[in-house]
């Protein structure tokens, strides 16, 4: 990847008082190669000494020190005019306190590079450690800028982690409008540069909270900075409505933000109270009795989970068609599908609080399973969100089923698995959590692997940190159900590295029983360099196409909520 | 160092069959990944296996910071030689 020519970017990072992670945030952002401006917002010690110790201009590291605290916005308007004298085009700005995920500088600074004219604005995808009050006052925000810029295009405007370009954020200054020099800054800016025609390109990027934070966010005094902001904004744009709506930036051809269908930011409503419910009800009804009790709790997420419910029709529409079902699906079909995804649940707990036993389930086709189980050495699973899979462990003895070692996404299984826990301690398997597989988890995999490990990883979901520098956000469009669709190349990735033997493993409901598939899709996978993006893209249609046989057998079995062709074939966010 | 440098860059050439590349071309300061270099992320976690085959290196995610170690063979000798240490 070469700079476009007139692209040179640097990263700066206002400080005030932040200065635990703020050593690492610089050192990381060196490693992507950018020079770094640090801006200390007057802080007091220990924060101004460790910043001006961060002082190396030939390292690439310059720290400004401004005498007096004068918020956010100042802090960052100095850094933006330290960089444009230094002869920079664009500017990366981070927060000091670690909450940007710094994996999606490289994913930032490539849609820069694509639209240098534009902000490139990563959109948070929040992790649970957002205090509620901030979530709120963020969805508040949200509200009044569609107002303001009369457009849904900038959906998160408080995201401090963009590219900016420098050169229309010189000029909008240099009209000497009074842009927010506090927490207000981030909003104001974007707005003010959108109403001039900046056009705004957003990315999902991950957001922590980290625990040990110390905000210099002033909930009263910044709430109330807010909405004067707001106010004079809503002032502005009502008094220059023609010139506002002259000058509207065209939408930018970038693939749609994939963020409120992409099943992470669905949140699982209610799981966990919803799950708990059930799990007591089957210890006094049994399954069918339980589904009767649960068939309008199912009603109500049916009526009130509009993208959920869409997503389901759409895919029935697909599984009907290809499957040589004449008829498109109705509301009855949605509902079914829903239904069964609450059996599902119901399935997995009576098969961890004793409610079901092992005869449940069925060996169908098992012979690779065998072989897996024969051999001292480890293996990699690659299983799917269709049927249900957790309870294949029923047919595994207690030594194969410590083998396992589920790969996860934290925040998707956090629910799942506590309330499993609950019951069972027995029921939480070994896990290990993975957003993204960098050498280290590698590394670390391989020695479980060598120890005898089966590693399960799901092979349909993309991943939520797609590009990032790791090897977790690749897909290959391959065709599933009549169309392309992407699958995350990981698990071949990851199955190349641990040179181990590679099975798919499906376990489906038939019935009242559940019925288990094992094959093997490779003994080892070799990825030559010089082909690599064939041979992962044959992978993954080979899953791809057994997928598509076990969805068939059954399409209210696929549970997979969210807009699974949506993603974007490239791998492109 | 010089040497483990070097072993370093042999590492890369045959562990990631960089045909058109002799160990001695690399330099010790130009950046692996993307830019210099020009690896990309497969790469990274392909010679991360083989460092943990030849040195029997370990990373701990909570407190490592992989992307400074994995920067260039410079940076890559010093985490080695400190893991030799322990």
């Amino acid at each position: 990847m070469t700079a476009s020519p007139g692209f040179h970017a640097c990263a700066v990072v206002p400080s005030h008082d932040h200065w635990r992670v703020v050593g690492a945030v610089v050192a990381a952002l060196r490693a992507e190669g950018l020079p770094v401006f640090v801006v200390d917002d007057g802080s007091a010690e220990p924060a101004r000494t460790v910043l001006a110790a961060l002082h190396d201009p030939a390292g690439g590291v310059t720290v400004h020190r401004l005498a007096v605290n004068q918020g956010k916005g100042a802090a960052v308007m100095e850094g933006f005019r330290l960089a444009r004298a230094a002869g920079f085009t664009h500017a990366v700005q981070v927060d000091a306190d670690g909450q940007h995920d710094l994996a999606a500088v490289p994913r930032l600074l490539a849609l820069a590079r694509r639209h240098p004219h534009a902000v490139v604005t990563g959109r948070p995808v929040y992790d649970d450690s957002i205090p509620t009050g901030r979530a709120i006052g963020r969805w508040i925000t949200h509200v009044w800028v569609w107002v303001e810029t009369l457009s849904f295009r900038l959906r998160d405007t408080m995201c401090g982690f963009r590219v900016y370009p420098l050169a229309p954020v010189d000029s909008l200054l240099a009209t000497g409008v009074a842009v927010g020099r506090r927490m207000d800054f981030d909003t104001e800016i974007m707005v003010r540069l959108f109403w001039r025609g900046t056009p705004v390109a957003e990315l999902p990027v991950r957001v922590t909270y980290p625990p040990d934070n110390t905000s210099n966010f002033d909930t009263l005094r910044d709430n109330l900075r807010i909405s004067w902001m707001h106010t004079r904004l809503v002032f502005t744009m009502l008094a220059r409505l023609p010139s506002i709506l002259a000058n509207r930036p065209p939408p930018l051809d970038i693939p749609p933000p994939k963020g409120p269908s992409h099943w992470a930011g669905l949140g699982e409503r209610g799981l966990y109270w919803g799950l708990r419910f059930c799990a007591a009800a089957y210890r006094l009804f049994g399954r069918r009795g339980c589904m009767a009790v649960l068939a309008p709790i199912v009603l109500y997420f049916y009526l009130t989970g509009t993208e959920q419910r869409r997503v389901s029709r759409a895919f029935l529409a697909r599984a009907f068609a290809a499957k040589g079902i004449a008829r498109a699906p109705g509301w009855w079909d949605g509902y079914r599908h829903f239904l069964s995804f609450a059996g599902r649940a119901l399935d997995t707990f009576a098969a961890w609080t004793g409610g079901m036993d092992a005869g449940t389930v069925e060996p169908a086709e098992v012979d690779a399973l065998r072989v897996a189980e024969a051999s001292a050495q480890g293996a990699v699973f690659i299983v799917a969100h269709v049927g249900n899979v957790d309870l294949s462990r029923a047919l595994l003895d207690d030594a194969a089923r410590r083998r396992l070692l589920v790969l996860v996404h934290t925040r998707h299984a956090e629910n799942y698995n506590r309330v499993l826990r609950e019951f069972n301690p027995e029921a939480a398997v070994n896990t290990f959590q993975v957003t993204e597989i960098g050498p280290d988890t590698a590394i670390a995999l391989k020695e479980r692997v060598e120890q005898g490990a089966w590693v399960v990883i799901a092979g349909d979901r993309t991943p939520v940190v797609v590009g990032g520098g790791a090897a977790g956000g690749r897909v290959s469009a391959v065709p599933f159900l009549g169309e392309p669709a992407p699958f995350s190349q990981g698990p071949y990735i990851l199955a190349s590295l641990l040179e181990c033997p590679v099975y798919l493993l499906f376990c489906r409901r038939d019935g009242d029983r559940h019925r288990l598939y094992a094959e093997r899709l490779a003994e080892r996978i070799e990825l030559p360099r010089q082909r690599r993006a064939d041979a992962l893209a044959a992978y993954a249609a080979a899953f791809a196409s057994s997928l598509e046989r076990h969805t068939l057998a059954d399409p209210f079995q696929w549970y997979n909520f969210f807009d699974f062709w949506a993603s974007g074939p490239t791998g492109d966010p | 160092m010089v040497d483990l440098e070097l072993e370093i860059k042999r590492l890369i050439v045959d562990s990631l069959k960089l045909e058109d590349i002799r160990p001695e071309d690399i330099d010790s300061l130009e950046p692996l990944f993307v830019e210099g270099l020009g690896l990309d992320s497969i790469d990274a976690l392909e010679l991360g296996i083989a460092l943990r085959k030849r040195f029997g290196i370990k990373i701990d995610s909570a407190t490592d910071n992989v992307k400074k170690h994995f920067f260039n063979v410079q940076s890559l000798a010093v985490f080695v030689h400190s893991q030799k240490a322990e």
